[in-house]
Parts: structure tokens; C-alpha cells; sequence
């Protein structure tokens, strides 16, 4: 791969962070009661002097804070959080991450492989049965707002027929023998939401992958494959396939800002304990700082994700290394 | 032109008489495409409950004035059961129509004139303007604009008080409203300058430029004329979104309960606990609404698309 191509995505990357980082230090000084007001409510003049000398606020907004405020930021301090008291968001955030990650991480997996493979197969067989059953029911998963799968799933499963747990991570107050059986419990209360999630995935990237396969099958090189006299499927999985490949999951990673989204709700409705009801915790005690440490989290993973994107897909396709 | 002179009444007939043309051109195209049809259909309906829900429902139904018990199952004198404050869920529902209608109109309203405005700017002028105006762009684009909104919204209405009104419209939902238009007009803006480039290159603007008109000028009379097919296939597609971010949006706790949209009433009816209840027409009824609407909405943008746009068709 070229070493500039490569070298200008990155640069783009550590820019787009910087104006993240920038953004964010601005917002906690448009943040409601300013900083030094949220900090030295109700205390003395004098204790309230010293207080704004211990974090800076006695100097100017710029360059003093802005600098104290990156420094800060790059070496991982991210203030404290208001709700949980004598916490740090770090601290917050980090017992709160492998949940959610957990929860997508699979859910993506899942919804890729099946989201995928139904949008292949229905833009190779473009106006057959699957194709318009699966562009149907597509679209109307597209439209749904992923709690509504999960409030429906909760009520048939768990609530009618009594399969699943209905919220949480483990059974509250429940004691293992083993560990096969903490997995068990475990596996139980994962199963409904990381379907809400794969469900709700699986509608837009078969839509991205059946309109990417359609617009390869009208390319010369397929052509040319067919009057070679090769047989579909061969002609699918070695021609098509690949390529159509590439633009989807370029599109899978610029849509984790959005699949970001509706992760918050999941998590809402099945009570799981991650980012997403984080979240809302921390927007309905208006913890500023916590809910900034999600905001610099979650932006930094996507603009990392999509870099990650740009360099595969640089090292794939030689045609857009310009 | 056609053979009669050229006077200013006559060409003003004659523009009349092209538009019309081009309208039933188009009104034959778009009426070819059935899923835009069915989606323009059920739009309808729509509009009809934002624009008279009391005339169909009654007035909204608050705490203080239920007709039912609390959590009545659907049938009787609850078509659609009855929430946990015994407020019938067809008045509710109708009501949100209206609610989430407006607040989906003014959001996308206020991201097609950021979209547009900054994408017809910096297509036109170019230079300077264009590399600042498209920096910004796709900053937003690659930001996780959601959560940008979530902490957007509680800062602005803190700043501004919940209990303000402005320009009419209640804090909460102003705000809602500001931080969707915000968060998303920059995939407007990118699609629109990209017409716009072209768009100036054209024969017709160097023309304009020559008899000495400016450049506000230009981009109002000949560069807008041009992106409007764009326009408006993107506001019928932003329509869509707008309605799924405000759902998400009150559904997590920014909603205004006085106000209560359809994500609203999904939040009542998650806090309640609806379905750990077995309550499905808690939250069923605004569901069906939301989905058939941002459906809707889709299918008629994805005709709209193809219909004015035939060159870029989207083939969704």
C-alpha cells in the first residue's frame, strides 16, 4: 500500500480526534453553571479561592485551560463523575465497557454473517422469493427502532412464555456451583438482547450488501466471466462476492456511529449494565462529566473504526490508493 | 420560444404552462412507482390525525383527566387498552401523531436549510470556503452524531430553562428539534455541493456572471432552481430520520412527558414496565406508528429519488 495514502488517513484520524477533544472542551464550558460554580457551590471566599487555584480556573480560558484540560485528557483524566460519588469516569466507564462490548461485539458478528449473506443472496437472485420477502422484511426492520424488537422479544419470551430472564446480566443474588453454571446464567440473559441487536442490524446491512452485489453483477469483468462460459455460482463466489464485499464493509463501519444508537436503547430495555444505561443514569442525574467520557469514548472508537476501514479497504482495492 | 412575441406576459404564460408540463410529467412518473403510492397513502392518513386529532379523539388525555382504569386490555371502551394512569392509548397514540409529525417537520426543516445553505455556499465560491465548509462536514459525518445530540440537549436546555417557550415551541421540544437539525445536515450538505460544482460550470451561470450578477444572486436564482430535485428527495428521506431520532431521543428521557410524542409514550411505557406487565398495547400502538410512518417516508423518498433523479438511482 502506499505509504501516503496511508499516512494522510492517519493524519485525518489524529485531526478529527483533536477537533473532538476541542469540541468537548468546549462544551464543558458552555456546561450550565460553568465549571467553577458546579465545584465551589456553597463554600467560603476563601476556600473557594484556593479551590479555583487547584484546578486552574483562575487563569484564562485560553491557552491556560485549554492546555491543562488536553493534557489532562491525553494522559487519560477524565475528571470526576457527579452521580457516583469519588469516582472517576475512567473508573465509571472501564467497569462499564466489556459489557457493551460483549453485547455488540457479537451482535455485529452475527448481523454481518447472516445481514450479509441474505443480502447476497438476494441480489443474486434479484426478484426471487427470498429476495422479495427478505427486501421486505428488511425494510420494515429498518424502520423500527431497535427497542421496539427488544420490547416485543421481552414480551413473548420472557414475559409470556417465561424462556429468558428478563433484565440484567446474572440473576440478582444467585450463587454458583461452577463456573459452567455463572456461564449458563450468564448465556440466559444475554440471549434476547444480542438477538434485539443482531435483528436490528441484519435488516440495514442486507440492504447495503443486496444493492452492492447488484451493482457488481452489471460490471465488464462479470461479463466477461460469463462468456467464458463459467458456471453462477462460480461466478458469484469468485468474481462478485469479493467485490461486492469491499463497498459493505466500508458502509458496516461507517454505520457504527448509528448501530451506536439504538446499542443505548437495547441496553435500556433489557436493564443490561453497560454504556447504554449508563448513559441515561448519567443523563437523567446530568453527570456532564461522565456523559462527556462517553461522548470522547464512543466518537474516538468509531473514527478509529472507520480508519481501520480505510486502510483495509486501501489494502484490498488498489484502485482507491490515490 | 414559441412564435408569439416575446412580451413579459406572454413568457410568463409560457413558464406557467412549462411547469405544469413538467408537474404531470412528473406526477405520471412518480405514480408508475407503487411502493411511492402506498407510502404517499398511508402518509396521508397520517397528516390527517396530526392535523385533527381532537375532531378524532377527543382532546389529549392528561393525569388528571383519564376516562379508563389503569392498564385496561384493549376492547370496550378502550379500543387499544388503557396506560398505567388509565389514559385510553387511541387518544394518546392520535395525539403523538401530531406531536411527533411537528417535531419531525421543524427538525427536518431546520437540516435541509443548514444542508442546503452550506452546501450551495460551498459548491459555488469554492476555495478557502469550500475546504473549511467541507472540514466541518465531514467531521459531522464521521462524528457519532447521536451522542453528540445527547449531551448537546440537556447543556442547551439547562442554559435556556425547561420552562422557557421559545418562538412558540415549549424548551424541551426546541431543543430536540435544534440538536436533530445540528447533528444531521451534514450528509444534505455534501450531497447538494456536489450538484452544486456541476451545476456551476454550466453555460447558463457564466451567462448570469457576464450581465453582472452577484453571487448571492446566482446561487438564488440559478444554482437553487437546479439542486431543488435534490432537495427534495433528501427532505423526504431526512423526514425519516428525523422521526427515528426523536423517537430514540424521548425514548431515552429528553422527551417532554406534557407533550407526549410516540418515543415519549415508549418511554412511559418502558418505566412502567410495560412488557415485564404482559401490557403489549402500552407500547404496540405508537410502535406501529413510528414503523409505518418512517416506512412510509422511505418508500416515498426512494421513488422521489428515482423518479428526479434518474441518474443517480439509489436502487434501495
Amino acid at each position: 500500500m502506499g505509504g501516503r495514502y496511508l499516512a494522510r488517513r492517519v493524519l485525518q484520524a489524529i485531526l478529527t480526534i483533536t477537533f473532538i477533544i476541542l469540541l468537548n472542551f468546549l462544551l464543558f464550558r458552555m456546561m450550565p453553571g460553568s465549571p467553577e460554580r458546579v465545584l465551589a457551590r456553597n463554600l467560603p471566599e476563601a476556600a473557594r479561592a484556593q479551590l479555583l487555584v487547584r484546578w486552574g480556573l483562575d487563569k484564562p480560558l485560553i491557552p491556560d485551560q485549554l492546555v491543562a484540560y488536553v493534557s489532562a485528557t491525553l494522559q487519560g483524566d477524565l475528571g470526576e463523575s457527579y452521580k457516583f460519588r469519588g469516582r472517576s469516569v475512567v473508573d465509571v466507564l472501564g467497569e462499564r465497557i466489556w459489557p457493551t462490548l460483549i453485547l455488540f461485539g457479537l451482535g455485529e458478528v452475527f448481523a454481518i454473517i447472516l445481514g450479509l449473506g441474505l443480502g447476497a443472496y438476494s441480489g443474486w437472485r434479484r426478484g426471487g422469493a427470498v429476495d422479495y420477502v427478505g427486501n421486505g422484511v428488511s425494510l420494515i426492520l429498518y424502520s423500527m427502532p431497535y427497542f421496539v424488537i427488544g420490547m416485543a422479544l421481552l414480551i413473548v419470551f420472557s414475559t409470556s412464555l417465561g424462556w429468558f430472564p428478563t433484565s440484567g446480566m446474572y440473576t440478582i443474588g444467585a450463587s454458583y456451583s461452577g463456573l459452567e453454571q455463572q456461564l449458563a446464567d450468564f448465556l440466559a440473559h444475554l440471549a434476547l438482547p444480542l438477538t434485539t441487536v443482531a435483528i436490528g442490524l441484519i435488516g440495514q446491512y442486507s440492504i447495503l450488501m443486496r444493492s452492492s452485489i447488484i451493482d457488481t453483477l452489471t460490471e465488464d469483468y462479470v461479463t466477461t466471466a460469463r462468456a467464458k462460459g463459467l458456471t453462477e455460482g462460480r461466478i458469484l463466489r469468485s468474481h462478485a462476492l469479493p467485490n461486492a464485499l469491499l463497498p459493505a464493509v466500508t458502509l458496516v463501519a461507517i454505520n457504527l456511529g448509528y448501530v451506536i444508537a439504538g446499542a443505548i436503547t437495547v441496553e435500556v430495555v433489557f436493564n443490561w449494565p453497560g454504556i447504554g444505561t449508563l448513559t441515561v443514569i448519567a443523563l437523567s442525574a446530568r453527570d456532564y462529566p461522565v456523559l462527556q467520557g462517553i461522548f470522547l469514548l464512543l466518537s474516538v472508537s468509531v473514527v478509529l473504526a472507520n480508519l481501520v476501514a480505510d486502510i483495509l479497504y486501501g489494502a484490498l482495492d488498489p484502485r482507491v490508493r490515490t | 420560444m414559441s412564435g408569439a412575441a416575446a412580451t413579459p406576459a406572454n413568457l410568463r404564460g409560457e413558464r406557467l404552462r412549462l411547469r405544469l408540463r413538467n408537474l404531470a410529467d412528473f406526477g405520471r412518473r412518480f405514480a408508475r412507482r407503487r411502493d411511492g403510492l402506498i407510502g404517499l397513502v398511508i402518509l396521508a392518513v397520517f397528516a390527517v390525525l396530526a392535523i385533527v386529532p381532537t375532531l378524532i379523539v377527543g382532546p389529549l388525555e392528561t393525569a388528571t383527566t383519564p376516562s379508563g382504569l389503569s392498564l385496561q386490555a384493549p376492547g370496550g371502551a378502550h379500543l387499544l387498552g388503557t396506560d398505567e394512569l388509565g389514559r385510553d392509548m387511541l387518544n394518546l397514540t392520535v395525539h403523538g401523531a401530531r406531536i411527533s409529525m411537528v417535531i419531525g417537520l421543524l427538525a427536518t426543516a431546520v437540516t435541509i436549510l443548514l444542508g442546503a445553505v452550506i452546501g450551495i455556499v460551498s459548491g459555488y465560491l469554492g476555495g478557502t470556503t469550500d475546504t473549511i465548509l467541507m472540514r466541518i462536514t465531514d467531521f459531522f459525518l464521521v462524528l457519532p452524531t447521536f451522542v453528540l445530540a445527547l449531551i448537546l440537549a440537556p447543556i442547551i436546555l439547562d442554559l435556556i430553562g425547561s420552562d422557557a417557550q421559545i418562538l412558540g415551541i415549549p424548551s424541551t421540544l426546541f431543543v430536540i428539534i435544534v440538536v436533530i437539525g445540528i447533528t444531521s445536515w451534514a450528509s444534505t450538505a455534501r450531497i447538494i455541493r456536489s450538484q452544486a460544482l456541476s451545476v456551476k460550470e454550466r453555460m447558463f451561470v457564466a451567462r448570469a456572471r457576464v450581465i453582472g450578477g452577484g453571487g448571492g444572486h446566482i446561487m438564488w436564482r440559478h444554482i437553487l432552481p437546479n439542486v431543488l430535485n435534490l432537495i427534495v428527495a433528501n427532505t423526504v428521506l431526512t423526514f425519516a430520520g428525523a422521526i427515528l431520532t426523536e423517537t430514540t431521543l424521548s425514548f431515552i428521557g429528553l422527551g417532554d412527558p406534557l407533550l407526549p410524542s410516540w418515543g415519549q409514550i415508549l418511554n412511559m411505557a418502558q418505566s412502567t414496565g410495560a412488557p415485564g406487565l404482559g401490557a403489549w398495547w402500552y407500547f404496540a400502538p405508537p410502535a406501529t406508528c413510528i414503523v409505518l410512518v418512517v416506512l412510509s417516508f422511505t418508500l416515498v423518498g426512494g421513488a422521489l429519488d428515482d423518479v428526479l433523479n434518474p441518474r443517480m438511482r439509489s436502487r434501495r
